[in-house]
């Protein structure tokens, strides 16, 4: 079983190299790890320990919005989705689009006149929406690179790490105030 | 000068030498002095070591500004993006400087002829104000060689500023206009005076609207700031009119503070008519702006009646609010009216250094002062103060020559 | 279509004030009117403050995006958030980052609340209305863009914009111009793509759609957890409306927001002088010649007087 894992969890990896997808490596009971990489650009794909954070969590509820099969808690989404499709799925990017905000996406976005649909979240926003909102209540790590290390092109980005600036001899101009 | 006119100098008054020989214009400029007498005169008066030094420190600063970019004089605000160039330089001269449309008016449209002898000094107050203000805007404009770019390249016809622009623009080609008669006697060009004279009546009513229209607009352009200038200084409604009304009283106030230290300090340029009639005169000045004063203080409690801002008289605001009106409108406004009733010239010329200095604080209260009153005080850069200065001793150089030369403060003996 | 009317008249009226100077210049003054704001389907951005962590992610998108110079201290540095510009405020945009995030910490509130700040895109903005170049551009999508290559540097889009918004690059000598947020127009918005620093949000705190859309959905967030909001979407009406929106959980003056903004567009407030000025210029020639005549028919009458 755990070879089968790990030659499934590489495969995920590599996937993960060439686009940022999120990748999940199934067993029956759920995924042991998951790689999160929708920020790959700028950072290394996050292993997330799916089993560990199952133990802490009461239900798979708590972070799905359900449990396989069964209608989903947030009223707005069981309003539609209390059986079918969706709430057979639990994948998050089952519902979170990865590509947020790419062209297609925001034309199906547009088009929707539901207001949920408008104001859901893509897969990025939900992970960090999820894992940060627990994390800050649960007092878990915060900060960005506690979860992901960042990529040299993620340094450039910030201008951190080996491009962050020199500090400036005098602060006195450059619209202090 | 004076001093050499007590020993018996005579001053160019006319086309024609002593002798009857034509002065050129090389020696009008130098006064009808030689050289030599011309450059010792200048490094007699001490006034002009003063300004040497002004230039000594001012001129590389202000060189420096175009040079390094405004960031190099001010402090560079965002939340301040106007100083002192604008405070002072645009928001005050230009009402000391509305003089000029006043004395047009009152002489040219209403025919108080006697007011003749003072009517020129008006003019030039009002020409050189402006030239200076736009000196001055020209030094804070960021780039300042697009200044024609509102009249003639991107139009913002729907912008205070752009009024405000155009009519600036407007108006120093009006005063222009109307000062070529001096300029003309003293060049000899008699056409030139011809010309103008017909069509003084045209020039003066423009100079009046536009006049109304700008300084109003100077006032309006801070109606875009409602919630940025403290209420004491705001009024949606007024704001146009508080600063019309005060630039009238700004005017004439200044017209006799300069007149008075022309009385002191050219005295030998001043011929008898000027002399003789300049106390019966600043009465009759101080009578106008006696009377815009008072329209002032009633628009100004008018303003907060209206706005229901009674209630910030009582904080620190208030007081220094107070301060302003007390000191530079009703302590002139009192003076003004006592001057005028006991013929008291010279009490006349204090409260118009009161007024002025009450307009200047106005202005500096609106623009910079009680401007963000909720967030924090600007303090000037050093050199844009020095800036300030510089300009402003260019400008006072400027008028001294052209008071030194021109038939402003004596008249032309025209040709026989 | 009532507002359009009345600026229409208003600009009309100043461009008749230009035109006693210079006919040909008012002409072209006159056909420059355009339509300001409400534009129906304009784009919007909806923040909601609440779910900002203060990564600052957005100020490195929008830096990287908009190509702007190198910032002082780097993205992921959290000392700015103490940074205190004069008179104690915090740091606001600047020639050099068109947004910045700022750091309350608010009594009572676990978690500091985090406030991204940036151009709000006024649907009437007093940035516009105050111009006398014409430097500013109001897009049928919502942002409010400007022509650099006009700016005089005059300053008065500073002055009259009622969020503090536009800086300048008072640095330079040869070239200063205004600088602010445009909603990524020239890159994005313009492509319908959304801008670079909501997309580059791992909270994607901010939402981007059409603003009317954005206002139901603001308001049914509201409703949906009255207890995680203050009930208040700023910008909805504030200085006639803004296309970038914000919900909160802390009441928005505690906060760094100006709750005395008042719903009228900046210019309304203009409009009292620029409503005179037609009058001046027609009542002023008039009024004056008649003194004119007047006073010299008194002159006239005495010399008459003098003669007999
Ligand atoms: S990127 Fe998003 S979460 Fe991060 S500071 Fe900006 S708005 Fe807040
Ligand atoms: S927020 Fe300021 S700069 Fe932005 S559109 Fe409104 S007035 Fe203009
Ligand atoms: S919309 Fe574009 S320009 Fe404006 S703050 Fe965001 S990234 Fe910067």
């Amino acid at each position: 079983m755990g070879g089968r894992k790990k030659t499934l969890l590489g495969m995920a990896a590599l996937m993960l190299l060439t686009a940022p997808l999120a990748a999940q490596s199934w067993a029956a009971e759920g995924p042991g790890t998951v790689e999160l990489g929708s920020l790959a650009n700028h950072y290394s794909a996050v292993t997330f320990d799916h089993a560990m954070h199952t133990g802490v969590a009461a239900s798979c509820a708590e972070c799905h919005h359900h449990t396989t099969g069964l209608a989903p808690i947030d009223p707005n989404c069981a309003r539609c989705h209390k059986a079918g499709d969706k709430a057979n799925r639990v994948a998050c990017k089952s519902c979170h689009s990865d590509k947020r905000f790419s062209a297609e996406d925001l034309a199906k976005i547009e088009g929707n006149p539901l207001l949920h649909h408008k104001g859901k979240l893509g897969l990025k926003g939900a992970y960090h929406q999820k894992c940060l909102g627990c994390h800050t209540a649960m007092g878990g790590p915060t900060g960005c690179q506690d979860c992901h290390t960042r990529n040299d092109k993620g340094d450039a980005f910030f201008h951190s790490g080996k491009y962050t600036p020199a500090p400036k001899a005098s602060a006195e101009h450059g619209g202090g105030h | 000068m004076n001093s050499l006119k007590s020993q018996g100098f005579a001053p160019v008054v006319s086309d024609l030498k002593k002798d009857g020989s034509e002065w050129t214009v090389k020696e009008k400029i130098m006064l009808g002095l030689s050289p030599k007498e011309y450059w010792a005169v200048q490094l007699r008066n001490p006034f002009n070591w003063v300004l040497w030094a002004i230039y000594a420190i001012g001129l590389p600063i202000l060189v420096g500004r175009f040079i390094f970019g405004l960031g190099w004089v001010t402090h560079s605000s965002y939340d301040y993006p106007w100083g002192l160039f604008l405070g002072w330089g645009l928001f005050t001269m230009v009402p000391l400087s509305a003089s000029g449309f006043m004395m047009g008016t009152t002489v040219e449209l209403f025919g108080r002829k006697d007011f003749k002898s003072i009517e020129r000094l008006g003019l030039l107050n009002g020409l050189l104000g402006y030239t200076f203000a736009v000196m001055f805007l020209q030094v804070d404009l960021g780039q300042p060689w697009r200044l024609i770019y509102p009249m003639f390249v991107s139009l913002g016809p729907a912008a205070v500023l752009f009024l405000v622009a155009w009519h600036v623009a407007t108006y120093l080609t009006c005063q222009v206009a109307e000062l070529v008669p001096a300029f003309s006697e003293w060049m000899g060009f008699p056409k030139a005076k011809k010309f103008i004279k017909s069509i003084v009546l045209g020039l003066t009513i423009a100079g009046i609207i536009l006049s109304t229209l700008h300084q109003g607009a100077l006032g309006a352009l801070f109606t875009y700031a409602p919630g940025k200038v403290h209420p004491l200084w705001y009024s949606s409604p007024f704001q146009w009119l508080h600063f019309f009304v005060s630039a009238v009283f700004a005017g004439l106030s200044m017209l006799i503070v300069v007149s008075t230290l022309t009385k002191w300090f050219m005295r030998w340029r001043c011929d008898e008519n000027y002399l003789n009639n300049l106390s019966k005169l600043t009465l009759g000045l101080a009578k106008g702006a006696s009377m815009a004063l008072i329209t002032y203080l009633v628009i100004k409690i008018i303003g907060i009646a209206h706005d229901n801002n009674w209630a910030y008289l009582l904080t620190g605001w208030g007081a220094w609010f107070m301060f302003e009106m007390v000191v530079g409108v009703i302590l002139p406004l009192i003076f003004y009216t006592m001057a005028v009733r006991n013929s008291n010239a010279s009490l006349a010329r204090f409260a118009a250094i009161l007024a002025v200095f009450g307009i200047a604080l106005n202005r500096l209260n609106t623009a910079l002062i009680a401007f963000n009153w909720q967030l924090y005080r600007e303090i000037p850069h050093w050199r844009e103060l020095v800036i300030v200065f510089t300009v402003y001793a260019t400008y006072i150089v400027v008028y001294r020559a052209v008071l030194a030369r021109m038939p402003i403060l004596y008249t032309w003996k025209e040709k026989k | 279509m009532k507002k359009l009317n009345r600026r229409s008249f208003l600009k009309g009226g100043l461009a008749g004030g230009a035109a006693i100077a210079a006919v040909g210049a008012s002409k072209q003054a006159v056909a420059g009117t355009h339509n300001f704001g409400g534009y129906p389907d304009s784009m919007g951005v909806l923040v909601d403050l609440t779910k900002c962590v203060g990564c600052r992610t957005c100020e490195a998108a929008c830096n990287k995006e908009q190509d702007l110079p190198e910032p002082d201290k780097a993205f992921d540095d959290p000392s700015v958030f103490e940074e205190r510009r004069e008179g104690g405020l915090p740091r606001r945009t600047t020639e050099k980052a068109y947004t910045v995030v700022q750091k309350y910490d608010v009594p009572g509130r676990e978690h500091p609340l985090f406030r991204k700040v940036q151009c709000n895109h006024c649907n009437e903005p007093a940035c516009l209305t105050s111009c006398f170049v014409n430097a500013y551009k109001k897009t049928p999508e919502g942002a409010v863009i400007y022509d650099k290559t006009v700016c005089v540097g005059c300053r008065t889009c500073m002055v009259a914009c009622p969020f503090y918004i536009p800086a300048y690059s008072y640095s330079s000598a040869i070239n200063p111009v205004v600088k602010k947020c445009i909603m990524c127009y020239d890159t994005r918005l313009k492509f319908g793509r959304p801008p670079a620093c909501v997309e580059a949000c791992p909270q994607e705190v901010m939402t981007f759609g059409k603003r009317k859309d954005l206002l139901k959905l603001a308001h049914q967030r509201i409703s949906d957890k009255p207890d995680a909001y203050v009930d208040h979407v700023y910008g909805e009406n504030e200085v006639g409306g803004t296309a970038w929106m914000y919900l909160s959980d802390v009441p928005f003056d505690k906060i760094g927001y100006d709750t005395h903004l008042g719903t009228q567009p900046i210019i309304s407030y203009v409009k009292e002088f620029l409503g005179m000025v037609p009058m001046v210029l027609t009542i002023w020639p008039a009024l004056f010649t008649g003194f004119h005549l007047l006073s010299n028919r008194k002159d006239a009458l005495k010399n008459d007087d003098n003669k007999s």
